[in-house]
């Protein structure tokens, strides 16, 4: 196997509160490689959206990196300075953020997005010749070149939605973050969005970070997921297995709220109860046991270690590890 | 989950303005240092206020030295020839300029002045015999007596000190400071208690009973509050001339709007409020609602909005002064005081018109660090923002 | 753009109540409340027949809603009355005419200054919240408010007047042989347009302390407007995104958020109107700024009472116009940004 793109090692972000710390990203380690469509799920509040921010390192106050690598092409981002790292923002790792609606400047056209963009990463390219490739662009989005003049208000969700995958791909970024890119935008512009996003990954080989609490969208783009819970990792393997060979029952009961994914059978639909914990004071042991229908006596005393169940999907939970107490 | 946290620290704060303030600079940082330097400048200047006539060194309206006395200035001392063997002032007959604190205070200590013109020498008068000694200022004698090596210093320098300096007409600028804070936090305090006297319970009224009335009063509200508030208060004070009552109701119509709205508001939000329609199905009258429990309500608010009404009010004050529009003359008047010392600016004598301002900035500014602290103690999602 | 249409013919003729309400407001206060103004207006000692004549040339002899009849008709036609004193027989109008271009010329000299300082320096709080540099400028924002705007003048002039000498303390032309030809009546300007260089460069000398004086007197307003609408700008996703973007952050914050942040301070601008123009009269009277404001209080002095009440009234339509003109502003923005 090659080196991967994207390297995430322990890492841990607390936002300090008035009550004393939380962590919304708890020791989450992961890999991914160059090409490959990362779906990332869970609850809202579980800490995916930190995390993907955290990948810019782009955490608002008071919220920090505490702890852990990102190795990015081999580099440390912790180690860089905020001036390298500006300059990968947008270059090399593009974000798509969830509300197109509010995510351009309602005062720059369209095309003026798109021209900055590329201009503050290669400053040699001219207007014109920004404007030229903006034009090529969203028309290879389905979008015609004269809307570049538009400012965003005139513009659809989806159109909007489109625009900001094109400013990621202006400058053929290396990896996409889509936090919920899907979620404001209404069924059947989902559906088109969706269908571009795929045939964007296939024409360009995107490598993508897909953050989504829709297990569906997840389905049909990803090639691995990763479940989050509590700001912590609970499993994370390849597309399939997931959906067919569950490992972690909380990952098991995000499905079954699914009713369009089939499930194996002689599985019983199980309903999660109860609500995602606060982090200001989360469960000792493993932080879903409270809502947990297979929860044993070790599960509120130790957090489970993380295990690789088989090759590539792996999961913490105490139902696969061995208990050594 | 952030949700949750907002509503958990929202429910720890205290809600009572007395109950904010004793949780104190760790939970409010530089708010809460901005109420408390704003309240240690009011007490320092309300002490002043009472205790002004014995504080105050001299008379403020009186003529207690020589015009334009620079600070600390005010001894005088006197000369004599070598051999005249003067020993006390007692008695004698001395040369003095002409409207010097040496003129002005030659007989308090016993002496008759023999006043002559400034472009005189008062050295070749005693000479001449027309007097005995030489009465100048402390701060020329030094020189006065290198060129006039025949004369010698009698005792120490003596006389009045002025520790600010004097105005054109010899007054003790120091006194008109103190007495004049009297004079600007009287109209401030009760041109401010006028509006709210006339505004609050306008407001409420308006809030609380809504229709046609409200409209009205709502209209002509904000045309006032739309006006620049000086030109109204020049006008209102142009027809009813000066003295304190006629300024602080020529203020107090400026600001009458300020608690109108403020008042009105807080009625048109808390009346939704569930604990009021619960007391309106336990059938309260109106009378009882509004006085029970809209009015304590609308209190700290209110507190906020008075302390900042008097910051303005005392700038208007010193505005109207300044324009002429104040107390009657020779009422020590801070804004009235920059008005006569403006003319005498040309030449450089800084003093009377650097202190007047200094106290009318220092004490709005009390006032307005008051308000603005306690405003957003009072309402700390204001501080987030 | 119809409902835009509607909304301009809606609040155009919400401004006839408001300027109808200001417009009583000033019959009441000179005319209707305790004091006579003619009383008021001549020197003690004055024969009876001589104020009975005045009254009578001013209408005060009519019953008070025959007064108010003919005030606000002589106000639709523009008719501001005669000068009583120190020259009588003037026409009001005309006075009020010759004295509005010193203070436009200072008002937007003063907003100039306003806005540099105002928008700038409450921008830079916004981007370093909470940092030594924001609680300054706060406290600048309610020092600067607590200075009264003529002993800001007083001391501007003791310093760069008189003790450093750089700056003339008055007036707004050295002499009146000196001042450009009539054109607009704003020295600069008119200066620019005649290509009269030593003009120019008088009046700007005679511009900089008075526009300096109103114009940081406002700044403490603006720096706080535009601390608050910046951090509220600075919260929005765009700005995330733009960072995401590898937009470098002086960029994002000075270009892109207050750019944003500006348009609600443009009503703000509007509302602030009216303390440009109290403030402009004590900033007039401190500079001897022969503008409206010192027109007043000069008029007050010689208790010329149509003068007053005109300028009153000039001044209650220039807040109601002016009123009117920024919402229109808004308005013709508005639509384009909001969806």
């Amino acid at each position: 196997m090659t080196e991967p793109l994207l390297q995430v090692e322990h890492l841990t972000v607390t936002y300090e509160t008035r009550q004393g710390p939380v962590r919304a990203v708890d020791d989450v380690s992961f890999t991914l490689q160059r090409g490959e469509v990362l779906g990332l799920v869970g609850e809202s509040g579980c800490g995916k959206s930190t995390l993907g921010m955290a990948l810019l390192r782009m955490v608002r106050p008071p919220g920090k990196i505490t702890s852990g690598r990102i190795l990015f092409q081999g580099r440390d981002l912790m180690q860089l300075s905020e001036k390298e790292m500006r300059q990968l923002r947008g270059r090399h790792i593009s974000m798509v953020f969830q509300d197109p609606m509010t995510s351009l400047n309602p005062l720059q056209r369209i095309g003026d997005h798109i021209v900055e963009t590329i201009r503050v990463h290669e400053p040699k390219v001219s207007k014109k010749e920004a404007w030229d490739r903006a034009a090529q662009l969203i028309q290879r989005l389905g979008i015609s070149p004269d809307r570049l003049k538009d400012y965003p208000h005139q513009l659809s969700g989806g159109m909007r939605q489109r625009i900001m995958i094109g400013i990621g791909l202006a400058l053929n970024a290396d990896l996409i973050i889509a936090d919920e890119p899907t979620t404001s935008l209404d069924v059947i512009v989902e559906a088109q969005f969706l269908d571009l996003l795929r045939e964007l990954r296939d024409e360009f080989n995107l490598t993508m970070i897909l953050i989504t609490h829709n297990i569906g969208v997840v389905a049909e783009l990803a090639d691995r997921v990763a479940v989050m819970y509590a700001g912590r990792m609970a499993e994370i393997g390849p597309v399939q297995p997931i959906f067919h060979n569950t490992l972690h029952p909380y990952t098991r009961g995000l499905l079954a709220s699914v009713p369009s994914i089939r499930l194996e059978d002689g599985l019983e639909l199980e309903t999660l109860s109860g609500a995602p914990p606060s982090l200001l004071e989360p469960p000792p042991g493993c932080r879903f046991h409270p809502r947990c229908p297979q929860a044993r006596p070790v599960c509120s005393e130790k957090t489970p270690p993380w295990k690789e169940v088989h090759p590539g999907h792996g999961t913490a939970c105490w139902l696969y590890a061995e208990e050594e107490a | 989950m952030k949700t949750n946290q907002k509503t958990k620290k929202l429910a720890e704060e205290p809600t009572s303005l007395l109950g904010r303030l004793l949780r104190g600079a760790s939970w409010y940082g530089a708010e809460w240092y901005w109420t408390a330097t704003g309240a240690v400048i009011l007490a320092i200047i309300i002490l002043v206020t009472i205790f002004a006539p014995v504080l105050s060194p001299y008379d403020p309206i009186v003529t207690v030295g020589g015009p334009f006395e620079r600070p600390g200035g005010g001894q005088v001392v006197l000369l004599a020839p070598k051999d005249s063997g003067i020993t006390s002032p007692e008695g004698l007959k001395v040369a003095v300029y002409y409207n010097t604190t040496a003129s002005v205070v030659a007989e308090d200590y016993g002496m008759t002045p023999r006043p002559y013109q400034v472009d005189k020498d008062l050295f070749e008068k005693v000479r001449a015999g027309e007097a005995q000694a030489v009465l100048i200022s402390a701060r020329d004698a030094a020189e006065a007596l290198q060129k006039n090596p025949d004369f010698v210093q009698v005792g120490e320098p003596f006389g009045p000190r002025f520790w600010l300096g004097t105005d054109n007409l010899g007054r003790d600028i120091l006194s008109r400071l103190i007495w004049g804070a009297r004079a600007v936090l009287a109209v401030a305090i009760l041109s401010a208690l006028f509006s709210a006297a006339v505004g609050i319970p306008l407001g409420l009224l308006s809030g609380f009973f809504g229709g046609w009335m409200d409209r009205i009063l709502s209209l002509v509200m904000d045309s006032i509050y739309s006006f620049p508030g000086l030109i109204l208060a020049i006008a209102v004070a142009a027809m009813l001339g000066t003295g304190v009552i006629n300024i602080a109701i020529a203020i107090s119509v400026v600001y009458i709007p300020t608690y109108f709205r403020m008042t009105r508001s807080q009625v048109l939000s808390i009346k939704e409020e569930l604990y009021v329609e619960a007391a309106r199905a336990l059938g309260a009258k109106q009378r009882e609602i509004l006085g029970m429990y809209i009015f304590p309500n609308v209190v700290p608010t209110l507190v906020v909005v008075f302390s900042l009404n008097v910051a303005d009010a005392i700038l208007t004050e010193a505005g109207l002064a300044f324009l002429g529009l104040g107390l009657q003359p020779p009422t020590p008047d801070w804004g009235f005081d920059l008005n006569k010392g403006k003319a005498y600016l040309p030449r450089g004598y800084w003093w009377p018109i650097t202190f007047p301002g200094l106290m009318i900035t220092l004490v709005a500014l009390g006032f307005s660090l008051l308000g603005e602290g306690l405003g957003e103690i009072l309402n700390p999602r204001l501080t987030e923002e | 753009m119809r409902s835009l249409g509607r909304y301009l013919l809606m609040r155009t003729l919400l401004t006839i109540p408001m300027i109808f309400v200001l417009v009583t407001m000033v019959f009441i206060i000179l005319r209707v409340m305790p004091g006579d103004p003619v009383k008021a207006s001549i020197r003690p000692g004055a024969p009876q027949e001589y104020i009975d004549e005045i009254r009578h040339s001013l209408g005060l002899d009519k019953p008070l809603y025959v007064q108010y009849g003919e005030y606000l008709w002589d106000l639709l036609h523009f008719d501001l009355g005669t000068t009583l004193s120190p020259v009588r027989g003037q026409s009001v109008a005309e006075q009020i005419w010759q004295h509005f271009p010193a203070t436009l010329e200072l008002s937007l000299a003063a907003m100039l200054v306003t806005a540099v300082v105002g928008i700038g320096l409450g921008a830079y709080a916004a981007h370093h919240r909470r940092s030594l540099a924001d609680y300054s400028l706060r406290l600048y924002g309610i020092v600067i408010y607590s200075i009264p705007v003529f002993w800001l003048g007083l001391m501007f002039q003791l310093v760069f007047g008189v003790w450093l000498g750089w700056l003339p303390i008055a007036g707004r032309i050295s002499s009146l042989s000196a001042a450009p030809e009539h054109i607009t009546g704003l020295y600069t300007v008119d200066s620019i347009l005649t290509h009269n260089w030593p003009a120019l460069k008088d009046s700007v000398l005679h511009l900089i302390m008075p526009a300096m004086t109103l114009g940081l007197y406002l700044s403490g307003v603006f720096v706080r407007l535009t601390r608050s609408n910046m951090l509220q700008v600075l919260k929005m996703d765009f700005v995330t995104a733009a960072r995401a973007r590898g937009i470098p952050e002086r960029t994002v914050v000075y270009r892109h958020a207050l750019k944003n942040a500006l348009i609600p301070i443009i009503t703000m601008l509007g509302l602030q109107f009216a303390l440009l123009l109290a403030g402009a009269v004590l900033t007039e009277s401190t500079f001897s700024w022969p503008g409206l404001g010192r027109f007043l209080v000069e008029r007050i002095t010689y208790r010329d009472f149509p003068s007053i009440q005109g300028t009153v009234v000039v001044f209650a339509l220039l807040v109601a116009s002016v009123s009117l003109l920024v919402d229109i502003l808004y308005a013709w923005i508005d639509p384009r940004i909001r969806y």
